[in-house]
């Protein structure tokens, strides 16, 4: 952001250091993805020293069991379908509901209406849903792509009516005396404005959808469709787990999402030219 | 809006919805003629096997198309599919209490004229009988293979040390001193799983108590501080014997520490075996009946059905359904079962018992087997937790505290069975 | 409505009521439906009976009930607190003049995407196994023992690993917000000579108040609701220390028998977060009002 400053190096510094919290697990993470079960022990040296070889077939293996391409393809379809309607559907109602909000009582009422659904647990829904998606003829995955938008309702409306505070009327008012529709004024002017928004909302809702067991396996089973992760319990049965395989599975399934987390991060921090929004 | 106009929007809408849940791509494809049997195995681990057994059914039955099903979390998503009333024919359930449960909830058909149920080991009849909350007529289950739990021991440790195998709770003991003296652990818990706590609970258990222990509780005629008092005492003297704080470690970990040689034996049950070879593949290991009582002859091997077969009511072909449970029951069919996944064959007759169970031979030949205890208790009461609870607490009443606290949840988690069972009764003595 | 609607109105109406159906199809209706499952001994399949307000009835005298709400309350309180004040640090770190901004920033980011299987692996190893070594070569009592096998500090255990892996959310949310505040505004405050401390919390701070607000409602939301931490590590235990209410709803809802008095519980839990939110969302208002 502020372009202009020289380079704050200690704070560089202390942060690269606080990375190791995170690259202390990673690794025992990765060298257990390369181990054999063979391998495995119960003593701290043995746990961190190297695998005897660096071999790539664990994750040849895990990539077999999971039918990966396969499951990759599900988990990218409902992920991706996710994420542009819950942009396009959810700002638009943040939007609303933001402006709304501002002069009517029953903005606000529908505002709390849906964040409340935030805190609704998914077990006490989840066997009304499934007799309820069955009977629809949801039981696939477009059913849990729909159910999707909706657990994500309440975060995102939370998350576009709170940015809405911070982007201020004018420019709106400016559009209506020009004669410009509210609907054409929301895509022509707010919409693009909202990028940063997007991006954290896609990445939120990537990050719940992603990882996601239990919709799809209440909801799609017996389709004969898996996600990544409903692939992956095929890693634990209830008296064994191949931690190796199911390592080098989770590590090639965490790929994905952390490429689509960088890309995000750019677009949040390039999309807000300075001062744009306050202006 | 005029009629035509509303018509052809509700036709648009169907067919809107219609393309969006073809999206799926399900196309269920009975082949012409045959008839389609689904069958759904809670055992994932077995995926292999069933497969195989399928692919030798089709090819020997023309005008059958059987399709066996192991998907991971099966019992959820069999919930989930009997919600959605959408039963498969057959299901391959374990004798515990969802058997009991589904049973209750009238999900199973009556096999008793099916004539392999006529073949079954007496042992495993009675489990399945005792497994019923209200006594049933008929048969409900084909029980197919067994597992059992007691002590596993490394068995080149035992003969490089010259230990015998003990046959009553004071050799068990003196075993153990013994053990210690020359520098080995000689226990090993994973009690930070729970559900560990109840592998020695249940082997010291069936040597103990009755059988029907929880049904007899139910009728009120007895109470479990009565029945358990012995077990829990015990429970606790093997604390002495384990390695320290057991809660920190979980059933991953005691099977590594036994497949590693940290410990002489670990009470488990057989189906750990194949966990601890995937890290000591070459390891010679060995089990033996716990043995609980004074006397060799009260000691009672711990046996559950693993593996069984149930017919849906609603099964729309029953002759189908027959016919895959007369294969699957043939001989050959089950060796090939136990020569992939272990275990004890449930039918009569003369299957091998693998290597890991042979200490237990004399017991499994001469039935003298008793089921899990807690497969007669409701999941939601956590007795595992329960139980590692106790193990927790220190102080001098430790042992009373537990049990009656078992006593008081057990009438809480069972109120509607509990009332179910003396009505049943009332109305069978008032019939008598 | 008597005064005629303007346009922008209709478009607002237009847009929110086929919204409002969707979330009442999906969220509400089921929720209905589970709320009168709250009043059968429904295990999930089969018959089931009526039996009045009995469940809720045995949810205040059920003593494992309210162990999981102290547990689940006491878990909340620390969590969001640390949460947010390391995920604020965080986000201004990130955010400043620092070099390696975005492999900083995506590293930072990984603790959320590891599966449950992962977490608990390794995080189980660490306070079994590692911690205990550091503390016996350190001589430090505390660490000697695993504390995920302590009734006392197990929760702490959960905690550290909840608060690891939160952490990554709520700073994204920290650093989109901490992207509306204009230059112009530090640029005036640097010519003020406003030393940095001064400078976050008399600009900085109000600015992003609307996203404190945000992460404090979803962070709260979030640890009230802990369920993936508990399955991985503790599963209740020890000694059934650990049992929070989404856990005790799902364990014996879902997999137990009680889905009828899980429901009721699910019922209750549901009134006692949305008041809790709509009072912190009310203060957090005034508050953004003020300031």
């Amino acid at each position: 952001m502020r372009e202009k400053g020289k380079t704050n190096w200690v704070l560089t510094i202390v942060l690269i250091l606080g990375t190791f919290t995170v690259f202390f697990p990673l690794y025992m993470a990765i060298i257990i993805a390369f181990k054999q079960p063979s391998e495995m022990t119960n003593d701290v040296a043995g746990a961190l020293a190297f695998p005897a070889t660096w071999s790539l077939d664990n994750f040849r293996q895990a990539m077999e069991v999971t039918d990966f391409w396969h499951s990759l393809g599900n988990s990218l379809l409902i992920t991706i379908t996710t994420i542009v309607l819950a942009i396009i559907i959810h700002s638009l109602a943040g939007y609303v509901i933001g402006r709304g909000m501002a002069g009517k009582k029953s903005f606000r009422f529908i505002y709390l209406y849906i964040v409340s659904g935030m805190f609704v647990p998914f077990s006490i829904l989840m066997m009304p849903l499934v007799k309820q998606t069955a009977q629809m003829g949801l039981g696939n995955r477009f059913g849990v792509i729909l159910l999707y938008l909706v657990f994500y309702m309440p975060m995102n409306v939370l998350l576009y009516t709170g940015y809405m505070k911070n982007i201020p009327m004018a420019l709106e008012e400016a559009a209506s005396i020009d004669g410009v529709s509210t609907w054409k004024t929301f895509w022509k002017i707010i919409f693009p404005m909202m990028k940063p928004m997007h991006a954290t909302v896609a990445i939120l809702t990537a990050l719940g959808t992603w990882n996601d067991v239990m919709t799809p396996l209440v909801i799609m089973s017996g389709t004969g469709q898996n996600t990544l992760p409903l692939a992956q319990l095929n890693f634990q049965t209830q008296f064994g787990t191949n931690y190796n395989l199911a390592f080098a599975s989770y590590i090639l399934a965490l790929i994905p999402i952390l490429v689509f987390y960088i890309i995000c991060q750019k677009q949040i921090l390039n999309g807000v030219a300075n001062g744009a929004v306050k202006g | 809006m005029s009629k035509r106009k509303i018509q052809k929007g509700i036709s648009v809408a169907i067919g809107i919805v219609m393309a969006l849940t073809s999206l799926t791509g399900c196309t269920q494809s009975s082949e012409s003629g045959k008839v389609e049997v689904e069958l759904v195995s809670y055992k994932p681990e077995a995926v292999d096997v069933f497969e195989e057994i399928a692919e030798r059914f089709n090819a020997t039955h023309e005008d059958i198309h059987l399709t066996i099903d192991s998907p991971n979390e099966a019992m959820t998503i069999l919930k989930t599919r009997f919600i959605r009333e959408d039963y498969p024919d057959i299901v391959g359930i374990g004798g515990d209490i969802n058997y009991s449960n589904f049973l209750d909830a009238e999900l199973f058909m009556d096999i008793s004229d099916l004539e392999e149920t006529g073949m079954v080991k007496q042992s495993y009849l009675d489990i399945d009988k005792e497994l019923e909350f209200i006594p049933q007529e008929g048969v409900y289950a084909l029980p197919y293979v067994a597992n059992a739990a007691g002590m596993l021991y490394n068995k080149e440790m035992f003969e490089e040390h010259g230990w015998e195998i003990p046959e009553t709770w004071d050799e068990f003991l003196t075993l153990c001193e013994e053990i210690n003296a020359s520098g080995i652990q000689p226990l090993y818990f994973g009690y930070k799983d729970t559900w560990t706590c109840l592998a020695p609970w249940n082997a010291l258990a069936v040597g103990l108590t009755d059988s029907d222990t929880c049904n007899q509780v139910n009728m009120g005629n007895t109470t479990f501080t009565a029945a358990y008092g012995e077990v829990a005492e015990k429970m606790k003297v093997l604390l002495d014997y384990a390695e320290p704080n057991p809660y920190a470690y979980g059933y991953n970990d005691a099977c590594t520490a036994f497949a590693r040689e940290q410990t002489a034996m670990y009470p488990i049950g057989s189906y750990a075996i194949p966990q601890i070879k995937s890290v000591n593949p070459t390891m010679k290991i060995d089990s033996f009946t716990f043995p609980a009582n004074e006397k060799e002859e009260d000691n009672v091997l711990n046996s559950g059905i693993d593996l069984q077969f149930c017919v849906m009511k609603n099964c729309k072909n029953k002759e189908a359904a027959y016919e895959v449970l007369r294969f699957l029951y043939e001989d050959e069919t089950i060796q090939y079962y136990l020569d992939n996944q272990g275990g004890v064959a449930c039918k009569e007759g003369d299957f091998d018992i693998p290597t890991e169970l042979e200490g237990m031979r004399a017991y499994i030949e001469g039935d003298r087997m008793a089921d899990y205890q807690d497969h007669h208790y409701p999941s939601e009461m956590s007795v595992d937790a329960m139980i590692q609870t106790f193990l927790l607490d220190d102080s001098e009443t430790a042992v009373q505290t537990f049990l009656e606290r078992f006593d008081t949840d057990w009438k809480r988690y069972n109120r509607d069975l509990i009332q179910k069972v003396q009505q049943y009764q009332q109305e069978v003595g008032n019939v008598q | 409505m008597k005064k005629k609607m303007t346009n922008r109105e209709k478009t607002f109406w237009a847009v929110i009521i086929p919204v409002l159906i969707l979330f009442f199809t999906f969220n509400t209706l089921p929720m209905i439906k589970g709320f009168i499952y709250s009043f059968t001994n429904y295990r999930g399949y089969g018959t089931y009976d009526y039996v009045g307000l009995r469940n809720y009835i045995d949810l205040f005298a059920d003593a494992r009930v309210g162990k999981s709400y102290l547990f689940t309350f006491k878990y909340a309180l620390a969590g969001t607190v640390l949460v947010n004040a390391l995920s604020l640090i965080l986000a201004l770190g990130l955010n400043s003049q620092i070099r390696l901004k975005s492999a900083l920033r995506g590293i930072y980011f990984v603790p959320n995407i590891l599966g449950g299987l992962v977490i608990g692996y390794i995080f189980s190893f660490i306070f079994t196994y590692i911690l205990p070594a550091v503390g016996n070569v350190f001589h430090i009592g505390f660490l000697q023992n695993s504390i995920l096998a302590s009734e006392k500090y197990a929760w702490i255990g959960v905690l550290i690993v909840g608060v690891w892996q939160a952490v990554a959310m709520n700073t994204i949310i920290y650093i989109s917000g901490l992207q509306t505040v204009p230059e112009d505004v530090y640029e005036a405050s640097m010519m003020d000579g406003a030393s940095k401390w001064k400078e976050f919390w008399k600009i900085t701070l109000p600015l992003v108040m609307p996203f404190v607000t945000i992460n404090l409602v979803l962070s709260t939301k979030n640890f009230l609701m802990v369920f993936d931490q508990i399955m991985s590590l503790t599963k209740g235990g020890p000694a059934q220390s650990t049992e929070s209410i989404s856990y005790l709803i799902y364990r014996n809802g879902m997999d137990g028998g009680q889905f009828g008095f899980q429901s009721a519980n699910a019922v209750l839990f549901f009134f006692v977060i949305v008041t809790i939110s709509i009072i912190q969302m009310t203060i957090m208002n005034k508050k953004e009002e003020q300031l």
